[in-house]
């Protein structure tokens, strides 16, 4: 059940109607009307604009199946034709990350976003608009290869690759596990990046490899880190996160945390690397 | 590479940690010496009696305006080399304050979108800074570097009459309010509360930053020991301030001229 009230779209007027408690479900009304905003752009470098649409809204229908009426009969409010809304998506069950987008003025996944709790009355409006901190590529669908570029950075990943087997991995113990899982369920959607003051947008791939990485790379190094084989590379992991763009960047807004939309424990994430530089660079500092 | 990306990580740290030491450090002393103007009198623990500012004992005022002289004749007379003290911390709020403000820059403020109150401090430790650096740079050129131009009624900071000369520079006269003064002590009560807010939210994300607090938990529970702090900075700064703008400067000035030359007035001389 979604329990948050979404802020209304900023700049654009919408309200979204009432908000949208998971008690919105329960008073939707059947064979009802939605208005449909969406902000629109031909590709990347034009300017955006908003369309409105009017939809017949179905019982049980997300924003994705909304998007798939507005395609099968792609016309605004105002009557003209228009281009069918183009967007991403994958799983359409919360796990992929694809269908990531701004409702409501807030980031969340389009597929787990169900109308009747949105939208639940006559005429109420939902706004879709694409996450602002990634390059629009056309109208919803916005390229996200600065975040898997951010975890490269980090080297989240387990250095297994070799001539040779390398037998059986350590055994990790149930508390390892516990700590470990949590982390492990980040499906690089960037959610928490959109709500970050201090990750903006950067078009210029030269300039990733010194601009803030995030939350998400930050705890997928402690992920790494923590893991007894994935430690092997600890310290290019923490090294990276010492300089421009790294963890220091943080600003402790915390809201990354706050609309993750897995519960992963950033911040906590972010103070645990936050204390592992600071051991490192002491450590180092005398070590020479 | 520059010379900020070389040493991007020790620049940091050291941002974050001038701002406990010395500044906060200073801060905590500073406020607790200032308040002295609205508890000083139960510092004096009766030895103002023997000076006798009027004729039914010494006043809360008076005591405040008398504990305070002593405090600020201490320091300016005891301390030992107080100008090298000073000189370390103008060093480190210019060195705070000019890393803040690029770090600052480094971010954009969404809380129109996620009005959490995490967020909202976000955008306030920033906003605080902001106006903390003009804030300071105004109260250490008027009261100690002496750029009486900048004050209304041109009144001069001496360490010889504080109260006094405080309470005109804040008021604009001798005998009252005047309109400059009033901006000038608007002006201060929005920097002393920010600037508390900003050493005491500080103290919160700077356990973060280093890594003491990790667990939720633990950062809320830090939260309400910064919060604790803060709210004793606060009254703390405000009592100093309302001490200072609601004191009579030519009361002051009698009690301080007592002290002076050890001889006794009274208010009316």
């Amino acid at each position: 059940m979604l329990n948050f009230t979404p802020a209304a779209g900023a700049g654009s007027g919408a309200g979204g109607g009432s908000g949208a408690g998971g008690g919105n479900r329960a008073r939707a009304v059947p064979g009802r009307t939605i208005r449909v905003r969406v902000k629109r752009c031909e590709g990347p470098g034009k300017a955006s604009r908003w369309e409105v649409f009017a939809v017949k809204a179905e019982a049980g229908s997300n924003v994705i199946s909304v998007l798939q009426q507005i395609a099968s009969n792609p016309v605004t409010v105002e009557g003209e034709r228009t281009t069918p809304v183009v967007w991403d998506s994958g799983c359409l069950e919360e796990v992929c990350g694809a269908c990531t987008m701004v409702i409501n003025g807030r980031v969340r996944q389009s597929c787990s976003c169900l109308i009747d709790e949105y939208a639940p009355g006559e005429g109420d409006e939902i706004t879709l608009e694409p996450m602002s901190k990634f390059p629009v590529v056309r109208d919803l669908w916005v390229d996200r290869s600065r975040l898997f570029h951010n975890l490269s950075r980090v080297k989240a990943w387990v250095p297994i690759d070799g001539t040779y087997n390398l037998g059986p991995g350590p055994r990790e113990t149930p508390a390892q596990q516990e700590t470990r899982y949590a982390l492990s369920e980040c499906m690089s959607c960037g959610c928490c990046l959109e709500a970050c003051p201090q990750f903006t947008l950067e078009e210029d791939p030269k300039a990733w490899g010194t601009s803030f990485i995030g939350a998400h790379a930050i705890s997928q190094a402690r992920l790494f880190n923590e893991h007894a084989t994935g430690r092997a590379l600890k310290g290019e992991r923490l090294e990276a996160l010492m300089g421009p763009g790294g963890v220091s960047d943080c600003g402790n807004a915390q809201n990354c945390v706050k609309v993750c939309p897995k519960h992963i424990p950033l911040t906590e994430s972010i103070a645990a690397i936050g204390r592992a530089v600071t051991i490192h660079a002491v450590a180092r500092w005398f070590r020479g | 590479m520059s010379f900020m990306d070389r040493h991007y990580f020790l620049l940091r740290r050291l941002h974050s940690l001038t701002g406990i030491v010395p500044i906060g450090v200073f801060l905590i002393a500073h406020l607790v010496t200032n308040s002295s103007l609205l508890w000083g009198k139960a510092g004096l623990r009766g030895e103002g009696e023997k000076y006798s500012f009027g004729a039914d004992g010494v006043t809360l005022g008076e005591g405040g305006v008398a504990y305070f002289q002593k405090e600020v004749t201490w320091i300016n007379e005891q301390v030992p080399h107080l100008l090298l003290i000073e000189i370390t911390l103008w060093a480190a709020i210019a060195f705070h304050a000019v890393l803040g403000v690029y770090y600052a820059r480094t971010g954009r403020s969404n809380t129109d979108r996620y009005a959490y109150q995490d967020n909202r401090r976000y955008a306030w430790q920033r906003i605080s800074g902001y106006v903390g650096i003009l804030f300071i740079f105004y109260h250490v050129a008027t009261l100690r570097w002496g750029w009486s131009w900048l004050v209304p009624g041109g009144a001069v900071w001496s360490h010889d009459a504080a109260t006094s000369t405080l309470a005109m520079a804040l008021r604009g006269s001798e005998s009252g309010w005047t309109g400059a003064g009033l901006v000038v002590s608007a002006f201060y009560f929005a920097g002393v509360s920010l600037l508390v807010f900003h050493f005491a939210n500080g103290l919160w994300t700077a356990a973060v930053t280093w890594g003491l607090t990790v667990s939720a938990r633990a950062q809320r529970r830090w939260g309400g020991v910064c919060l604790g702090l803060g709210v004793g900075l606060m009254a703390m700064a405000w009592s100093a301030l309302f001490a200072a703008v609601t004191i009579d400067p030519r009361e002051a000035r009698a009690v301080e001229a007592s002290l002076e030359q050890g001889r006794v007035v009274s208010p009316g001389e």
